[in-house]
């Protein structure tokens, strides 16, 4: 890369000034610098910063894409209290944030922490742990579809080796969520590894090795050391965790639709469905609002709790 | 590069050799039975997608021959072919949208010395974290009433919009804030001396990014792309919602309508379409295991 510096600016004035004036010029590259702005300001100010409006005012609306609509106020959350649907769909995605957000953290965790450990094959691991995570959703919940099968699925067909008598899975009210769950883990984890694994080879050796002289056991090195150095990390996580798991749809539509009953309805897919099934925007969109509180909630908690753990 | 001397000494004095000692054995085997965990359902899945009719009746593991027929046939029972080219068509429409979009900005906020440039790379991080669930039902409403398309008059009444067409399945979707930030994060990290030189030599701002700073995060652009194809080909809730004829329709919404009548699903043909609906981001990760790899990572860590 040659730099010309001694030759004299050309005279070829496109929308540059060719004049040496600094003001001019920078007035030339904050000029350019809107005008790359522009189509990602446009786009995200349609596509994203007007629908989050939208959703705060829609849902005191009664909405349903006809003419006529009217302003309920907050109508649509004091029915939103009694709709045993939604109610179901706000517990049973609670209850799969719960079981779902600390379990994968702490696989995640332990294989990466396994993977950091110099060993053979590391390629071949990762690609393994990584695959369930680039699958699509859909494909995943239609293979799981099948594994969950009564009849002939692989769920089943295993545990009956060690003499398990079949169960229903999807089919059977107690064992339909957990059986999503797992799925959820399984699928999640890739990611959590990754960003885990890149994290730890952060963690400071020099500190890693005087623990170790000053005569540390491997568990006290990572209490001690590489846990309170995951903090960001950790937090990265969790959050990213949180709103993953609150937006499980394709999973459930696949898998079960909801069912058995309404056994393992989520919110999104009650929202989904008032919206595109019952074209109830409004109420919709009531809905949105609550779950937008919820998942703030939980990163509001996350955060209480990476504080609590740090100030130790 | 760990430390060679972090796995050897937590386990007393033995002197082995490392990969023999009992601690790195079970390591190994809870590593590898983990692996298989995740290995497994794939198995089953093309293991499945040989078998006969019969042959899925009972659980058993191995087909009795390999019918690769079964893959020509399930992509004769549903419209498979259109399908995936739909998909495809959508995941390089989005790709090349989301790269011109996001370099764009991306450089923009990294090196014009524009007023607000902190608030506007502000802006761009909390709209990261806008989770596209949150949006649906406006967004939904937003790409019905487009001006001048689908039907619709200036105001945007009396059509359809975007519903319905390429626009809406590539459009809303490209661009997210996510890789505008992942290009910043790039282009910050270039010299400005660069810039300065070509400018000396009265390459126009537009030129400047375009040939001088864009070609040097080629790295940044395939993590870019790499992920946009990803989410594109994965996407299935939007494609739901906006697209009602099977012209159109992904793979992964034509995969869920084959698998919603659960009396006369066909698990052969289903698997040996999921099978086919997999096998393109499989090979395209075992490519560009690096990209994504590190692409996590930055997002993860620098995010």
């Amino acid at each position: 890369m040659s730099t010309t510096l001694e030759r004299p600016a050309l005279d070829t004035p496109r929308k540059v000034p060719t004049s040496k004036d600094t003001g001019t010029l920078l007035k030339g590259q904050k000029r350019a610098g809107w005008a790359l702005l522009t189509p990602a300001l446009l786009h995200s100010a349609v596509f994203i910063v007007i629908p989050v409006v939208a959703v705060l005012v829609l849902s005191l609306t009664n909405y349903s894409f006809g003419d006529t609509w009217s302003w309920v106020g907050f109508g649509n959350y004091a029915d939103l209290a009694r709709d045993v649907d939604f109610l179901a769909s706000l517990w049973h995605t609670v209850l799969y944030a719960i079981v779902v957000i600390p379990i994968s953290m702490a696989i995640a965790l332990a294989v990466a922490v396994g993977l950091n450990q110099k060993i053979r094959g590391l390629g071949f691991f990762r690609t393994a742990f990584y695959i369930p995570t680039v699958t699509a959703t859909v494909a995943i919940a239609t293979i799981w579809l099948w594994i969950y099968n009564p009849g002939s699925g692989l769920a089943n067909g295993f545990l009956g080796l060690f003499g398990f008598a079949p169960n229903r899975w999807l089919a059977d009210p107690a064992t339909a969520l957990p059986s999503l769950m797992v799925v959820g883990i399984w699928q999640g984890l890739g990611t959590k590894i990754i960003i885990y694994l890149a994290a730890l080879q952060g963690v400071s050796r020099d500190l890693l090795e005087s623990a170790d002289l000053d005569g540390a056991s491997r568990w006290q090195r990572f209490v001690n050391v590489t846990w309170p150095s995951l903090g960001p990390v950790q937090f990265f996580v969790l959050i990213t965790s949180i709103v993953g798991t609150f937006q499980v749809f394709d999973l459930v539509y696949v898998m079960t639709r909801g069912g058995p009953g309404s056994d393992t309805r989520v919110l999104v897919l009650d929202i989904y469905q008032n919206a595109f099934q019952d074209l109830k925007l409004g109420y919709a969109s009531a809905e949105t609002v609550i779950m937008m509180i919820v998942i703030a909630a939980f990163i509001g908690v996350g955060r209480l709790l990476q504080r609590a753990d740090t100030n130790d | 590069m760990t430390s060679a001397a972090l796995p050897s000494t937590g386990t007393s004095v033995s002197r082995r050799p490392s990969s023999l000692r009992p601690g790195r054995i079970a390591l190994y085997v809870v590593l590898i039975v983990g692996a298989l965990l995740m290995i497994v359902p794939f198995l089953w899945m093309l293991l499945t997608s040989f078998k006969s009719d019969l042959e899925v009746q009972q659980f058993n593991w191995l087909p009795g021959e390999l019918r690769w027929h079964n893959f020509v046939e399930a992509m004769q029972s549903a419209p498979f072919l259109r399908y995936f080219r739909n998909s495809l068509f959508i995941a390089v429409g989005e790709t090349a949208f989301t790269l011109v979009v996001c370099t764009m900005a991306g450089y923009a906020l990294a090196k014009a010395p524009i007023r607000g440039g902190k608030s506007l790379l502000n802006y761009f991080i909390v709209l990261l974290l806008v989770p596209f669930q949150i949006i649906l039902v406006p967004l939904f409403m937003i790409v019905k009433s487009i001006p001048l398309f689908g039907g619709n008059n200036i105001i945007g009444h009396g059509g359809i919009g975007w519903l319905n067409s390429w626009w809406g399945l590539i459009i809303p979707l490209g661009a997210a804030p996510l890789f505008t930030f992942l290009a910043r994060q790039f282009y910050v990290s270039l010299p400005d001396e660069l810039a300065q030189a070509a400018r000396v030599d009265g390459l126009s701002e537009f030129g400047i990014f375009l040939r001088i700073m864009t070609p040097l995060i080629k790295p940044a652009l395939i993590t870019i792309a790499v992920f946009q194809i990803e989410a594109a080909w994965n996407g299935f809730l939007w494609p739901l919602m906006i697209t009602t004829s099977d012209e159109m329709r992904p793979l992964q919404l034509g995969l869920a309508i084959f698998s919603q009548n659960p009396a006369e699903i066909q698990w052969p043909y289903l698997m040996a379409g999921t099978a086919l609906a997999t096998l393109p981001m499989i090979v395209l990760f075992v490519f560009a295991q690096k990209r994504f790899v590190e692409g996590m990572a930055n997002v993860g860590i620098k995010g």
